[in-house]
């Protein structure tokens, strides 16, 4: 996506995904943390294509429903306070 | 698809919209019909009219129910009561026709009663929803099942369904105190452990609530259910270490569940074959190192007090045999996401690397925890065979749960998925899939487990060998099953009791 669209209009060069970049020998990513199975994995069953706002869209959907259900079961979270470790590779 | 018009007596129909008294309470439709015949769970479509019912009835009332179940009795109609539909057997899938009682419309929260913390409603209220209702009062109904967003209470008493806080506080059998079922000739009967709709716990009489718990549709429908409710949880907590190898991550899972916590949750067990799958399209496997074959996890639930001492206990005991914490992202993240995993049936893969779209079949066993390396070499050895020969499967791996309540140490829910391309389909890929059932369940009774810790054991592949895993109690079964439902009117075909009337 060139630039982030201006609210209210629909601009169809403005809504198109920008070029993957691989993350694993089966998926690639072409918003930041917005994983999708690489492309030549579905060829018999095509991905749709989408427009960028409709992508995220439902990314922000997916971590509002996250949220939610944290909710669900108790007021906060306690954290480790640590990031991933590494491992011997 | 060409569905053949219902072969129901007109005068049954015009006594049911008489019964219920509203017009679009009696459903004849193709649409409400196909929608009512299958589940989530992979279904035999190039046979779908086989499982159409006749009729679908929308009840409000306990009297509603009774009068329908009267009706059905005096006139040998099979009646299957359904409720969300999202059990991942067929409990809710009708095998003969019949009328299908949808509970949806007795969806009311009659009573939230804070002296005794006791919420009173219908069968056909959803856990999400009835939380989101308890929230202002401090209070929670913990059932937490991988469908927590979409299926509804009275399925959940049907199947006895398996809750993913069970270690911390109860599965459904423990947080369902009574309820009220109409039995198959239409007598309306309150269970609990004696008398008493808010005791918890008797010793009058026989503990009736526990024969009607998991009854698959088979003894009658529940029409109201008195639940527990806990203190809301002020914090939780889950962490997720990763393992170079099953074994490690095994003995790790065994230290969590042991570690005497009592406020732990759950602890989880992901084994190589899973972790290859979550590495296809799940964010929190995707970029793991090449060296992760094995997930172990935990989660905490309590107050601040408790649960923050405890947390540094579960890092410990995740580390001690060289398990690596994943982070606190992906372990906050991934743990939420647990609690709704109806989203991913459509992640097949062809042999050739291909994305399909599949349906979701997960073998939910009760193995003891010393049985289960066994049984997930035998369990991959079988699927590794059926993948072979059939491209219509996918081995998804196995994952186990720590599975007593408030005991999590001990047995264990062990589930294999697999997918399954119903597209494909044919009879003899149909055959091919009960057959696969079959010998994933019987590997199970061969290591003195039980085949299904949450789903019921209602579909061919398991219904068969339900006399087997029962023993010398399938007889005093299939007693109860004649002295109860004397016409076999009530969900006919499921678990082999079909054979009490032979």
């Amino acid at each position: 996506m060139a630039a982030d669209p201006r609210p209210g209009r629909y601009v169809q060069s403005e809504q198109a995904a920008p070029e993957p970049r691989r993350v694993s020998h089966q998926v690639v990513m072409r918003f930041d943390h917005v994983f999708e199975v690489d492309p030549a994995l579905m060829a018999r069953f095509p991905q749709q294509k989408m427009p960028a706002w409709d992508t995220k869209r439902i990314v922000a959907a997916r971590w509002d429903h996250l949220d939610d259900v944290h909710r669900q079961f108790a007021d906060g979270k306690v954290l480790a306070g640590e990031g991933p470790e590494a491992g011997d590779d | 698809m060409t569905l053949a018009p219902p072969t129901i007596d007109s005068g049954i129909l015009e006594e049911l919209r008489a019964i219920v008294g509203e017009e679009d309470a009696v459903l004849i439709s193709k649409s409400s019909r196909l929608n009512r015949a299958r589940v989530p769970a992979p279904f035999p479509v190039h046979r779908w009219e086989e499982f159409v019912p006749d009729a679908v009835v929308l009840p409000r009332t306990v009297q509603h129910v009774s009068e329908i179940v009267k009706l059905a009795n005096r006139t040998k109609v099979p009646i299957v009561p359904r409720a969300g539909g999202t059990g991942l057997a067929d409990g809710a899938v009708p095998l003969r026709g019949g009328i299908v009682v949808d509970v949806k419309r007795m969806d009311k929260i009659k009573e939230v009663d804070l002296a005794n913390n006791t919420v009173t409603v219908g069968p056909g209220i959803n856990m999400q929803t009835l939380n989101r209702q308890l929230v202002k009062h401090g209070v929670m109904f913990p059932d937490d099942p991988a469908s927590y967003a979409c299926s509804l209470i009275g399925g959940r008493i049907g199947t006895s369904g398996f809750s993913l806080l069970g270690s911390r506080y109860g599965h459904t059998r423990d947080l369902v105190i009574s309820f009220e079922i109409v039995l198959p000739t239409g007598e309306v009967i309150e269970v609990g452990d004696g008398g008493g709709r808010k005791v918890r716990k008797s010793s009058t009489g026989y503990h009736l609530k526990h024969l009607f718990m998991g009854h698959q549709g088979t003894l009658g429908i529940v029409t109201e259910a008195t639940l527990e409710l806990v203190p809301r949880a002020e914090v939780e907590f889950a962490a997720f270490f990763l393992f170079e190898d099953f074994d490690t991550a095994y003995r790790t899972h065994r230290l969590l569940a042991c570690s005497g916590l009592a406020t732990l949750a759950g602890v989880m067990l992901f084994d190589s074959e899973k972790v290859a799958y979550l590495r296809r399209d799940d964010e929190a496997y995707i970029e793991q190192p090449d060296w992760v074959k094995a997930v172990a996890a935990a989660s905490l639930y309590g107050t601040r007090a408790e649960v923050e001492p405890a947390s540094k206990i579960v890092m410990e005991l995740g580390r001690s045999l060289g398990g690596k914490y994943i982070g606190d992202e992906i372990s906050s993240g991934d743990w939420s996401a647990r609690h709704d995993r109806y989203a991913n049936p459509l992640h097949g893969r062809a042999r050739d690397g291909q994305v399909v779209p599949m349906s979701w079949h997960c073998e939910d066993a009760a193995v003891p925890y010393s049985e289960l390396p066994a049984v997930r070499a035998k369990w991959h050895a079988i699927a590794s065979r059926y993948v072979e020969q059939y491209e219509i499967f996918d081995d998804w791996g196995m994952f186990a749960y720590t599975n007593g309540a408030h005991k999590p140490w001990g047995d264990v829910l062990a589930e294999i998925d697999m997918g399954l391309w119903e597209e494909r389909l044919d009879e003899a890929g149909w055959q091919a899939f009960i057959s696969l059932k079959r010998e994933i369940a019987q590997t199970v009774l061969d290591h003195g487990g039980s085949m299904t810790a949450c789903h019921g054991a209602t579909r061919a592949g398991d219904a068969e060998l339900v006399p087997q895993e029962m023993g010398g109690g399938w007889d005093v079964m299939m007693a109860i099953k004649r002295l109860l439902d004397p016409n076999n009117v009530m969900n006919p075909g499921k678990q082999s009791l079909d054979r009490a009337y032979e």
